[in-house]
């Protein structure tokens, strides 16, 4: 099984943490749920979901498509475990692939920061809120793929803030 | 003993942030995430980008209580934890030094080099940021120089220390002791000044600036 392997370092002059050559930073659940909350209170300003997706897709492709470059990683399946391990290293939860082929598949999450977070701060709800998780297996799915961003859909299809034991997100091109 | 702001940072820097089995990391009382920080620029300059210019504030109300909740529990969680026992809590004299040690923490996470050049206990607080990753999103702009100020997290995160120091006893529920005090971006880095800078005043004094 591919390993992924990115370096940690601080650049003590600048106060930055580094995680390969991407700046990175520590934010907890409560900022992930509110931006989420936010990105869905301003649906009648603006499209923030669809934003919170295409924003997380977006990083998510490019930084997987600059590691697989730089590690010589071609194997679609390869790629796949690479952005699952992706997934759990930036603390987001645990992602289960179903089928996953070039033309789509499943994923299923038995935890997601997001909805643990959610569910923490206030409790269960009534519709599916992992859009960060949605933007992620999208950009994921693009980049083992070769595929620009854009190129999958992906659907939430069960969710652990409204009660299942895992969340289950179909798909699709 | 006063506060070791470079000790601090030093020490804290240091501090790891792993995923459990699940994916998860629970560290401070809270669940904690390291994404890439132009994901969390990306997202406030694609949202405030898409509105229109009178709806601009209020979008960025938002983004700035987001940070002011997260400031507030997150603090807590930093100032009660046995890492700050460890490291800060030796220098800590009083509410002020609890102040600075919490900037030195602010800094050592990679939020913002940031340190308090001004404070009036209870009544005032000017920050100062030299380094920080929200000035990163000028880059995405024409010329590399954002149209407004957007440091929002730290602005509401500066408000949160401010709560947490002045506002009474920590409350879970947000309810009481949060949103006590309110912060003004006066300068940016991101609009091509040298440094960022932050004032935080009590709530009620805040339309007055």
């Amino acid at each position: 099984m591919a390993a992924l392997k990115l370096a940690h370092r601080f650049d003590a002059e600048r106060c930055r943490h580094f995680i390969g050559d991407q700046v990175s930073v520590l934010h907890c659940h409560h900022y992930a749920t509110l931006f989420t909350q936010l990105a869905i209170d301003a649906q009648d300003l603006v499209d923030g979901t669809k934003i919170l997706k295409e924003v997380t897709e977006d990083v998510v492709h490019g930084v997987l498509t600059k590691y697989y470059s730089e590690n010589g990683i071609s194997d679609p399946q390869e790629r796949l475990e690479i952005g699952v391990q992706l997934y759990s290293f930036y603390g987001l939860g645990k992602m289960v692939l179903v089928s996953p082929g070039s033309g789509g598949g499943a994923v299923e999450m038995s935890t997601a920061h997001v909805d643990e977070g959610w569910i923490k701060k206030w409790g269960k709800g009534k519709a599916p809120v992992n859009f960060i998780g949605t933007g992620f297996i999208a950009g994921m799915f693009a980049a083992a793929f070769d595929k620009p961003v854009r190129t999958y859909q992906v659907d939430e299809k069960q969710s652990r803030v409204m009660g299942a034991d895992k969340s289950v997100f179909a798909v699709s091109l | 003993m006063a506060i070791d702001r470079n000790k601090i940072i030093a020490d804290m820097s240091k501090v790891k942030a792993e995923s459990n089995p699940d994916g998860i990391i629970p560290a401070f009382n809270v669940l904690v995430n390291q994404m890439p920080a132009q994901f969390w620029n990306g997202f406030t300059r694609r949202m405030v980008d898409a509105v229109a210019d009178e709806v601009k504030d209020a979008v960025e109300e938002l983004l700035i209580n987001a940070a002011h909740e997260c400031g507030y529990h997150t603090g807590y969680g930093i100032i009660t934890s046995k890492e700050w026992d460890a490291i800060v809590k030796p220098m800590v004299g009083g509410v002020e030094d609890v102040l600075h040690g919490a900037f030195a923490v602010f800094t050592a996470w990679g939020w913002a080099k940031s340190e308090i050049v001004e404070l009036v206990p209870g009544k005032r607080m000017v920050v100062r940021a030299h380094d920080y990753y929200e000035a990163d999103v000028a880059q995405e702009y024409p010329g590399k120089k954002a149209p407004r100020l957007m440091a929002y997290m730290i602005r509401g995160v500066s408000a949160a220390f401010m709560d947490l120091a002045y506002g009474g006893a920590y409350d879970s529920t947000g309810k009481q002791g949060l949103y006590t005090f309110r912060c003004k971006q006066t300068k940016g880095i991101e609009k091509g000044d040298p440094f960022g800078e932050f004032l935080v005043v009590p709530a009620a004094e805040y339309d007055t600036l």
